[in-house]
């Protein structure tokens, strides 16, 4: 400042050094006009010079009193000099400067030199100047300090400038703009970049920045510069490495700075992290990828979700029962094609209220209206499950149709109603038939109890047989054996003995005949006896028959195994005619074994007793066993065996009766056993008479 | 015969029947004070002394009356009810010896008062045992009540 001043001054006035040399030679000359003339000439000039310059050029005394004030004070401060001279200096100055020009103006006095100086001043308008001050001292003829020139210029513009390049520099420095130079070397490095790189400027300064930032391109660098170069601006996304070894993406730009002839000097690169951004791209991207999944899934489920609609739709139009649903409201949701069919009409929605009278429901009785609060739809919507019979009958069906319908509450997923479905079926032939059923059931009793009456008819005409037999059958037998007899016994010396010989025989005939009229009579009676059933302990009546069968054994070898026998439920007498023949069988058929074995067991199958009789006698071929327990019917020669046929005939009456089973093993020459149970294997429902049901109770109880 | 010394009434409509217990009695000589009587209202006759047998007195009473069930005219049981039902006659023995085995009848016999009710067997040789033990018991080992009935009824009269 100082420089260019003086610079100025000389550039100026090239008299100047002349003037403060003519000075001094003024000092040192000799006063003359000539002398005087110049001077004046010098100061008129000197004044022309104060008066033109753009420079404020002031005085003052040692006081402060402005004494010089010239254009360019004029023009700066804008006080005129008639206002400004004689007045203080203060006025110039802010409230706080007053006291940095008292201290200046002190040092003058002492005589120190003040160099320039940048202040701050008030104009006359009150706005605030930057001023660039040099000051110098002003000293009378004798050298003592009377006052101090001043030469002020207004700096204010460059000041404002300054300051602004200050803050812009701050602003610069807090950026992350660094600088590279035309090779790519960093030289400039900013805090911000520090900050954001954690590189400090040693680090940075000097070193290509993508050595520093081990950057990543997404094209080679080589086109990058290229580009750069040719339009002067490049920009594209990159990787770089942070100090901490952390990875970031920026966006980065890179201006070309070219001097004032056009020629490349810089690189200005601007790099702004975008890593957060890139990752919220990426998990946007994500997201989007999911989302477009899940909408293909959906769309997916969906095209299932229609397949399956459709099934169902076809499934609910093919289906044979009737489909209604209603939504909470009694508005129809589903009324299915076989339900138009069953009642004849489509879905209407008229008012729960009106269902019954719109479509026609009667109760069973089919003519009084179906109850409004019975409807089993109105049940449904109520949240109850119900079944229903009902009677339909409207226009478009003439004859009614009955329906069975069952009504089912829907609901939502937490469980509350939200509608009913009644699903129902054609019923009028199953109801027709359950007539014809009655129908015939009523017939078939009636039968039944014709039948029953002929029964009883038929079997009191047995009895009344029976009777007869007993009586009148037995008295010609007696009196052919009677006579007979007496013949052979009073008359046999006068018989031949062929004639005797026949007389045997008639007796013999006698004897069976007698046997056989006894045992039919004994089946008749067991045929018509009622049952009287009690627990009977059943080795009593097995002792007492092999006592009374003991003659039989008689003078043979016997071996009789006979078990402890559980209490059954029975009737005793029966029982023990059951015994009574079987056990006579058993000896009969051992007579020609040297020893005979009779085993009398029981054992337990399917929860039922099982009572056996086993010889080893004789036996008899498996093939004939069906003809075993028929009246008459023998498996074994008279010669070889007597017998009626009527024996086991009247044991299997008995078993029957008892509602139990008998049959029978063997094997020819090997033995034969016969098992039987005295109840039915399953207690039924169906019973004949009282005494079955019984035995049927009994055979629950074993 | 004379049927003051009738000792058994044999109530048979069976001629083989009747022969043939007559064939056993025989065998214990004791055929030869035997009434037959062939159905049931001769043996009534008989034993209240009417019709044919009006000649008849009650006293001596047979001392064993061997009643068949199936008679004709009546049958055996309604003879038992009357026999057993009048004061004259209802101490006189009866047997019922029928070829029939039905309980009922046994029964209804025993309540009528019969004094035995046997089946006649089918075995001549057990037949002829039974009427013999019959007729030794009753005519021989039996006690018969004091017989003084016109006295017993004049009392009663």
């Amino acid at each position: 400042m100082k420089r260019t001043t003086a610079s100025r001054l000389g550039k100026e006035a090239k008299a100047v050094p002349v003037v403060a040399g003519s000075r001094a030679e003024v000092s040192e000359s000799k006063s003359g006009s000539d002398q005087l003339q110049m001077v004046e000439e010098a100061r008129r000039l000197l004044a022309a010079i104060v008066e033109s310059s753009d420079d404020a050029i002031i005085s003052k005394d040692l006081n402060g009193t402005i004494t010089v004030w010239n254009r360019g004070a004029e023009r700066i401060f804008g006080y005129t000099a008639a206002e400004a001279v004689g007045k203080p200096m203060w006025m110039l100055m802010p409230a706080e400067r007053v006291k940095e020009e008292e201290e200046i103006l002190a040092r003058i006095g002492r005589g120190e030199s003040v160099e320039h100086y940048e202040t701050v001043r008030i104009r006359k308008d009150g706005a605030k100047i930057y001023i660039s001050v040099t000051l110098s001292a002003i000293r009378d003829g004798n050298g003592t300090i009377i006052g101090a020139s001043k030469i002020a210029r207004d700096i204010t513009e460059r000041k404002i400038a300054e300051e602004d390049l200050r803050g812009q520099a701050q602003v610069l420095d807090s950026g992350q703009a660094f600088v590279c130079d035309l090779k790519g070397r960093i030289v400039s490095w900013p805090s911000g970049a520090e900050k954001l790189y954690g590189f400090t400027s040693e680090q940075a300064l000097g070193t290509l920045s993508h050595d520093l930032f081990r950057t990543g391109f997404p094209e080679p660098l080589e086109g990058i510069e290229k580009k750069l170069f040719e339009t002067g601006f490049w920009e594209g996304e990159l990787v770089h490495r942070k100090c901490d070894g952390g990875s970031i993406t920026v966006s980065s730009t890179r201006v070309l700075h070219r001097d004032r002839q056009g020629q490349p000097v810089r690189i200005l690169e601007t790099n702004i992290d975008i890593t957060a951004h890139k990752q919220a791209e990426q998990r946007l991207a994500g997201q989007a990828e999911e989302l477009s999944r899940q909408a293909e899934e959906l769309a997916g489920s969906r095209a299932a979700l229609e397949t399956q609609t459709l099934m169902l739709q076809s499934v609910l139009d093919s289906i044979g029962e009737g489909l209604v649903a209603a939504d909470e409201t009694g508005k129809f949701i589903l009324w299915n094609p076989a339900a138009t069919r069953i009642v004849g009409m489509g879905a209407k929605n008229v008012p729960p209220g009106e269902w019954n009278s719109h479509y026609g429901c009667y109760l069973p009785d089919t003519a009084t209206p179906y109850p409004v609060e019975r409807n089993p739809l109105v049940l449904a919507l109520q949240g109850e499950a119900n079944t229903a019979e009902m009677f339909v009958r409207n226009p478009e069906l003439d004859h009614g149709v009955w329906l069975e319908v069952t009504g089912t509450p829907l609901k939502d997923r937490s469980g509350a109603v939200s509608g009913g479905v009644v699903a129902f079926r054609d019923i009028t032939q199953r109801k027709i038939d359950e007539r014809e059923i009655r129908k015939l059931n009523e017939e078939l009793e009636e039968r039944v109890a014709r039948r029953t009456a002929q029964l009883e008819a038929a079997n009191e005409e047995l009895e009344a047989f029976t009777y007869s037999v007993s009586h009148d059958l037995r008295a010609p037998l007696r009196h052919i054996g009677g006579f007979s007899k007496i013949l052979s016994e009073e008359f046999s010396p006068d018989l031949p003995p062929e004639a005797q010989a026949h007389l045997r025989r008639i007796e013999n005939g006698v004897h069976r005949m007698g046997l056989l009229v006894d045992e039919l009579l004994n089946l008749a009676r067991v045929g018509r006896q009622a049952l009287e059933l009690r627990a009977t302990t059943l080795n009593p009546p097995i002792e007492e028959v092999v006592c009374l069968l003991q003659p039989e054994a008689e003078g043979r070898a016997v071996t009789w195994k006979i078990a402890e026998l559980p209490a059954a439920e029975c009737d005793p007498v029966l029982i023990k005619q059951v015994f009574q023949n079987l056990i006579a069988n058993a000896l009969k058929f051992t007579r020609t074994r040297e020893k005979a074995i009779i085993e009398i067991g029981s054992r337990e199958k399917d929860g039922q007793l099982v009572i056996s009789v086993r010889d080893n006698g004789v036996g008899f071929d498996m093939k004939y066993s069906d003809k075993l327990f028929g009246v008459f019917q023998r498996l074994h020669r008279a010669e070889d065996f007597e017998g009626t046929g009527i024996g086991l005939a009247t044991v299997h009456r008995i078993i029957h009766k008892h509602g139990g089973r008998i049959w029978a093993e063997a094997e020819l020459d090997r033995g034969a056993t016969f098992y039987f149970t005295l109840a039915a294997a399953k207690p039924t429902g169906i019973s004949a008479s009282p005494s079955t049901s019984k035995t049927a109770a009994a055979g629950a109880q074993l | 015969m004379n049927t003051a010394e009738v000792e058994i009434l044999l109530v048979d409509d069976s001629p083989e029947d009747v022969a043939l217990t007559l064939h056993a009695l025989r065998g214990e000589n004791l055929s030869n004070r035997v009434f037959v009587a062939h159905d049931g209202e001769e043996a009534l006759e008989f034993l209240f002394c009417t019709g044919p047998h009006a000649e008849r007195s009650f006293d001596p009473p047979p001392k064993l009356v061997l009643l068949d069930l199936k008679l004709p005219k009546i049958d055996g049981l309604q003879v038992l009810k009357q026999l057993k039902g009048d004061a004259r006659t209802r101490t006189i023995p009866v047997v019922l010896l029928t070829s029939s085995r039905e309980e009922r009848d046994r029964i209804v016999g025993y309540e009528l008062g019969v004094n035995s009710y046997l089946q006649k067997p089918v075995d001549f040789d057990e037949f002829r045992k039974t009427v013999k033990l019959l007729g030794l018991y009753w005519l021989v080992t039996n006690q018969p009540p004091v017989i003084n009935v016109k006295s017993h009824l004049a009392g009663q009269r």
